[in-house]
């Protein structure tokens, strides 16, 4: 089946076929290509189209409903948290989004957007319409008005609980369309599979999480598939789309740097090593303009999309890609002479003009105190800087640089598989492969920093792990299959001499395997062929080279696959259970075990339902910043600082009220009309994320900015 | 609280002096009228007369910027009167250390048995300065697991920043002294073992007893711990350390024209596709490198600075390679988990690109079953530590029914 297209793929610049009519050609590939190749007697033909035909459809329902299954598994698996607590928004950051929500729902959009929101960080107050990311919000919202105007009464939490499960499954289908165009859809029906339950992807999108995160991780494998969608196919069409759904991406999720970041590099990496074609123009050059545009529309994020260095590298590249372009053009209508002497002349004056650019830019980005660059994204850079000298990000038990238990929690054996993906990217390098694997080495080196970004880790280690999974899958059934007793070929396989059965050419070509089920159709080729000679194949392939059935040993191949499946269920068993157990829990409400069974501690809601019955509602609530979200939400009281760190002067101050003495912190809390101090003591039932736990972060934040807090003082050893 | 213990003021002359000042500050804070309680050390000195200064301060030590003035009038006079009313030799003696500093290009001043003694056992306990003596030993320099000659370094270095941070300070002198020539000195300090740093106060009577010797993990993180340390201990501000950039400037315009040069050939191979980046292999091993490294937590090493083992703390023959706790890790366990994370896929894609295309059945079995046997070993013992390392008990959830 792809002989031809293996050859396609090889060569690095597709220059002189148009190519939209090039990829339709791809996609038919069994039919315009395969089919002649292997028909050997015109008669047979016919049949064998049609029997083809039928399996491709049947191949194609069956795809159909794997995905659906993996929908379901995706949604389902996430249902542990209200299945054994409750329908419950959890933690601290979702009930400020589905505070947000609720107001949307209430008063609309446009009263939304401009919010000016009082009960928080009282005095300041805080625009939210201007400083929040407003994909999460919006997409429940409108869920919300959608189920209603259908006459489904659904409250608002409940749409909020259940959207990050709906958006898994969305998730796990774009990674199916994703990896479906790197290497088939073989390999894009396992890594739907394996994302549908990646443990690291349902910490975050639990039923009732109800965090940007949620939405964002279906938007940003999306944008990938849009990206090398565009990139397979050259359509301006795709291009648009995948603007679009860059600013949903840009809309739900700071973490859309990654994307203007990431492209990039792969534009310039596709230049360097000499791929660059029109496609990737295409690809590239709509999604920056658009993208920006359309970026800068999202209040949160403005002038950022243009002013900061995080987006930078995109213009840069932007630039880079017309030179480039145009070099390509010149070089099209010049003789390869007249060439020369061009390339010399502007050489010199473009190399000129590029300097005097690159530092004007280098002056614009020097010119600005931290670079132009926000400290999250320096301390991906600098690993050590956050820890010296931005201690309220340092703090964040998310930020932390993962040990490797994590990846093993986080992964699982997917850890053991990517390489085997990275490898199998490698044979062949096409574009769309290479994007993967740049995706896997800059996410894994981030998540390697902050273990909150194991997050965008996991679409790509599910990628190239159901890659290798299927790739090994592939090579391990093909040696069983044609080397079972009943089949003729038997004998001469085993020895590994010259059968007319080719496989090889599968190795070369999987990009291309488009058609839908790669492993489907060829043993039915095989089946007809194996018996006809191989004389006509290398006519047809234009490979002289002597091909044969690449199999390994029948015995050894079916105790490895029962080990990859033994595998495969170690991981169905662990995500299950980390589902279930490590990442379902609200923290709103905890449970423990003891010998005397199960305790349940509802202290957090009835301590804000305590704050939401005896005091006034104008009365304002100082606790440390964990506690701001669920306070103005659950008791609807003003607080002093949440877990929005935008004022870090402001948590300081509290850190500061906090670790003074009586008298001190008194001043303070009483300079901002403090009527309640919340703190959290965990002694007594033994919760250990209490505030003498914090204890020592409100020092060091408190400190931060006034200098006579200082950590020695509150240690132990200071004093001996 | 002594809440101005680091007004910028402070980094004045007299560690004795910033108690009165805060000892007043806190009087001002507390009731509206100070009463000045010198310190017997200033009694000593005879300071009585600054009691008519100090009365002013309340009202001065309102505005931090009055504060500073008042300090630095304050201190000018103390010192003045310092040197007429102890003995002349002090001032000697600080001129003394002052001028050997500059002799030494670090500023670390190094010491013998003959200066020890002048500079410490001859004087009497209140001095004007504190020492933060390095002790050396050449001999020892060899032995690499002391790290003796780095953190010398990192000594020097906090040494000639504290110098050019606080403007030539006579507060506190960095000193080094060597084993071999003033091994009475080592006796007198009681230091049997390197790596050893000590801090003599002002008020240190005995050198032995009321020195303090800085902590094993104070010198971990090289000289912005040292640095912490002195701060806490002397309540002096050492500032930001000055490494020397990596490249002199010399050095930095030859790489530079190097890089201009080379420049226009690199980018004419790069048109040309002549470059290692045009080779796949090189950015595979790349990519699989950069996984290994990652996954092995080696990050997690860098920011947290672990070490690659630990001794065991009950038999010190005994290396700790395996750290028992999720949250850390040690250097080695990371990159002993790593390879067992990157082998396995590494051997699985040999098996399926690789492998093959061999044409000999046996080697393939004989491969196949040696690579089956290594992933089930790789994966069943990270399995394992795992449970050890984290305590999960990951277990299925079958139907009741089946047991």
């Amino acid at each position: 089946m792809t002989s031809t297209a293996s050859s396609n793929s090889k060569l690095p610049p597709k220059t002189s076929v148009p190519q939209s009519t090039q990829y339709h050609r791809l996609h038919s590939l069994n039919w315009t290509i395969n089919w002649p190749s292997m028909a050997a007697p015109e008669s047979s033909t016919a049949t064998t189209a049609v029997n083809n035909t039928l399996r491709h459809a049947f191949g194609n329902v069956l795809s159909f409903f794997i995905l659906l299954l993996i929908g379901v598994l995706a949604f389902s698996i996430r249902l542990f948290s209200v299945i054994k607590y409750e329908s419950v928004i959890h933690e601290f950051d979702p009930y400020f989004n589905y505070r947000v929500t609720q107001f949307l729902s209430k008063n609309g959009i446009y009263e939304f957007w401009n919010w000016f929101d009082d009960r928080t960080w009282y005095p300041l107050g805080r625009v939210i319409g201007g400083t929040v990311y407003p994909g999460l919000t919006l997409t429940a919202g409108t869920i919300w008005w959608f189920l209603n105007s259908l006459n489904i009464p659904l409250s608002v939490e409940t749409v909020c609980v259940f959207t990050a499960p709906i958006f898994s499954a969305f998730a796990s289908w774009a990674t199916y369309l994703l990896t479906k165009e790197v290497k088939g859809s073989g390999a894009g029906l396992t890594a739907a599979a394996l994302l549908a339950m990646v443990p690291s992807y349902i910490s975050r999108s639990v039923a009732g999480s109800y965090d940007n995160e949620a939405v964002a991780i279906f938007a940003l494998i999306f944008t990938f598939y849009l990206y090398i969608k565009t990139l397979n196919m050259g359509s301006l069409f795709y291009a648009t789309l995948n603007a679009l759904s860059y600013f949903y991406m840009v809309c739900s999720w700071g973490g859309y740097t990654f994307i203007i970041n990431l492209i990039p590099m792969h534009v310039l990496l596709c230049i360097v090593t000499g791929r660059y074609c029109p496609r990737l123009y295409i690809a590239y050059a709509p999604l920056v303009v658009l993208g920006t545009v359309l970026a800068a529309l999202v209040p949160i994020v403005g002038f950022n999309a243009v002013m900061t260095s995080e987006h930078f590298a995109s213009f840069l590249v932007f630039i880079v890609i017309h030179v480039v372009a145009l070099v390509y053009y010149i070089k099209g209508i010049l003789s390869p002479k007249m060439f020369k002497v061009a390339v010399t002349l502007v050489v010199s004056a473009g190399l000129a003009v590029c300097c005097a650019m690159m530092a004007v830019l280098i002056a614009l980005v020097a010119s600005s105190p931290t670079k132009g660059w926000s400290g999250r994204s320096l301390s991906l850079l600098d690993p050590t800087y956050a820890s010296k000298y931005i201690p309220i990000i340092a703090s964040v038990s998310e930020h932390q640089p993962p040990t490797w238990p994590s990846y093993f929690m986080d992964i699982n054996v997917l850890a053991f598989l990517v390489p085997a993906g990275i490898i199998a990217c490698f044979s062949p390098l096409s574009d769309a492969s290479s994007f993967v694997v740049l995706y896997i080495v800059t996410s894994v080196y981030f998540s390697g920093v902050m273990v909150r970004l194991m997050l965008v880790l996991a679409p790509a280690a599910c990628i190239l792990s159901g890659i290798a999974l299927s790739q090994a899958f592939d090579v391990l059934a093909r040696s069983i299959k044609f080397q079972l007793p009943g089949f003729p070929t038997n004998s001469e396989v085993d020895a590994g001499d010259s059968n007319p059965i080719t496989v090889e050419a599968k190795n070369n070509a999987p990009k291309t395997d488009k058609t839908g089920e790669p492993s489907k159709d060829r043993p039915s080729r095989k089946n007809k062929k194996k018996g006809k000679e191989q004389a006509e194949r290398p006519s047809v392939k234009g490979k002289p080279e002597k091909k044969r059935l690449l199999v390994l040993p029948m015995g050894a191949s079916i105790l490895a696959l029962l080990l990859l499946v033994l595998l495969s269920a170690f991981y169905v068993v662990h995500s299950v259970w980390a589902a279930a157990e490590a990442y379902s829990a609200p923290s709103i409400v905890l449970t423990s075990y003891s010998h005397d069974g199960l305790h349940v501690f509802d202290d957090f809601r009835e301590a804000y339902a305590w704050l939401s019955h005896n005091t006034d509602v104008d009365h304002k609530v100082a606790s440390w910043w964990d506690y701001g979200y669920q306070t103005t939400a659950m008791a609807n009281r003003t607080v002093i600082v949440d877990n929005n760190t935008w004022n870090n002067t402001h948590i300081a101050t509290v850190g500061t009220a906090m670790s003074s003495p009586e008298k001190a912190a008194w001043e303070i809390f009483n300079s901002l009309d403090v009527k309640y101090v919340l703190v959290v003591f965990g002694g007594l039932v033994g919760y250990p994320s209490d505030d003498i736990n914090k204890f020592l972060w409100m020092v060091r934040i408190g400190g931060g900015v006034f200098p006579h807090i200082k950590e020695p003082d509150y240690l132990v050893n200071s004093f001996l | 609280m002594d809440s101005f213990k680091n007004k910028p003021g402070s980094r004045g002359k007299i560690t004795d002096l910033h108690s009165i000042v805060n000892s007043q500050r806190s009087t001002v804070i507390s009731s509206p009228t100070p009463t000045p309680t010198p310190t017997p050390t200033l009694e000593e000195d005879g300071l009585f007369s600054f009691t008519p200064l100090t009365r002013t301060k309340p009202k001065m030590a309102i505005s931090p910027k009055n504060l500073l003035y008042f300090l630095l009038v304050f201190l000018t006079v103390v010192s003045a009167f310092l040197l007429t009313a102890r003995s002349e030799s002090e001032s000697d003696l600080v001129d003394d250390l002052l001028s050997l500093q500059s002799q030494s290009k670090s500023g670390v001043i190094h010491l013998d048995d003959r200066t020890v003694s002048k500079f410490l056992t001859s004087t009497t306990a209140p001095r004007p300065y504190s020492l933060l003596m390095f002790f050396d030993a050449t001999q020892l320099h060899d032995k690499t697991e002391l790290h003796l000659k780095e953190l010398r370094h990192e000594f020097g270095l906090l040494a000639s920043s504290f110098i050019e941070n606080n403007n030539r300070s006579t507060k506190l002198f960095f000193c080094d002294i060597e084993f071999r020539e003033s091994q009475s000195s080592f006796h007198l300090f009681g230091v049997n073992s390197l790596p050893h740093i000590r801090l003599v106060g002002q008020t240190a009577r005995s050198v032995k007893d009321d020195s303090e010797p800085m902590d094993q993990s104070d010198f971990s993180r090289m000289a912005e711990s040292m640095a912490d340390f002195v701060e806490a201990r002397t309540k002096l501000t050492v500032g930001p350390i000055h490494r020397p950039p990596i490249l002199s400037k010399r050095q930095l315009t030859l790489v530079v024209a190097v890089f201009m040069i080379w420049f226009p050939f690199a980018l004419k191979k790069i048109f040309t596709g002549e470059t290692l980046l045009h080779d796949p292999k090189i950015w595979l091993a790349g990519a699989v490198f950069v996984y290994f490294f990652s996954v092995s937590g080696a990050m997690h090493n860098i920011i947290r600075k672990m070490p690659m083992f630990l001794v065991d703390r009950n038999d010190p023959n005994k290396l700790i390679f395996f750290y028992q706790g999720s949250g850390m890790q040690l250097g080695a366990e990371g990159f002993a988990i790593g390879f067992l994370y990157t082998v396995v896929g590494l051997l699985l894609a040999f098996v399926t690109h690789i492998l093959v295309r061999v044409r000999d059945a046996t080697v393939k079995r004989v491969v196949m079953i040696f690579v089956m046997l290594v992933s089930l070993w790789a994966v069943n013992k990270v399995i394992s530590l795992d449970n050890w390392k984290t305590g999960y008990g990951v277990h299925g959830y079958l139907p009741s029914s089946w047991f």
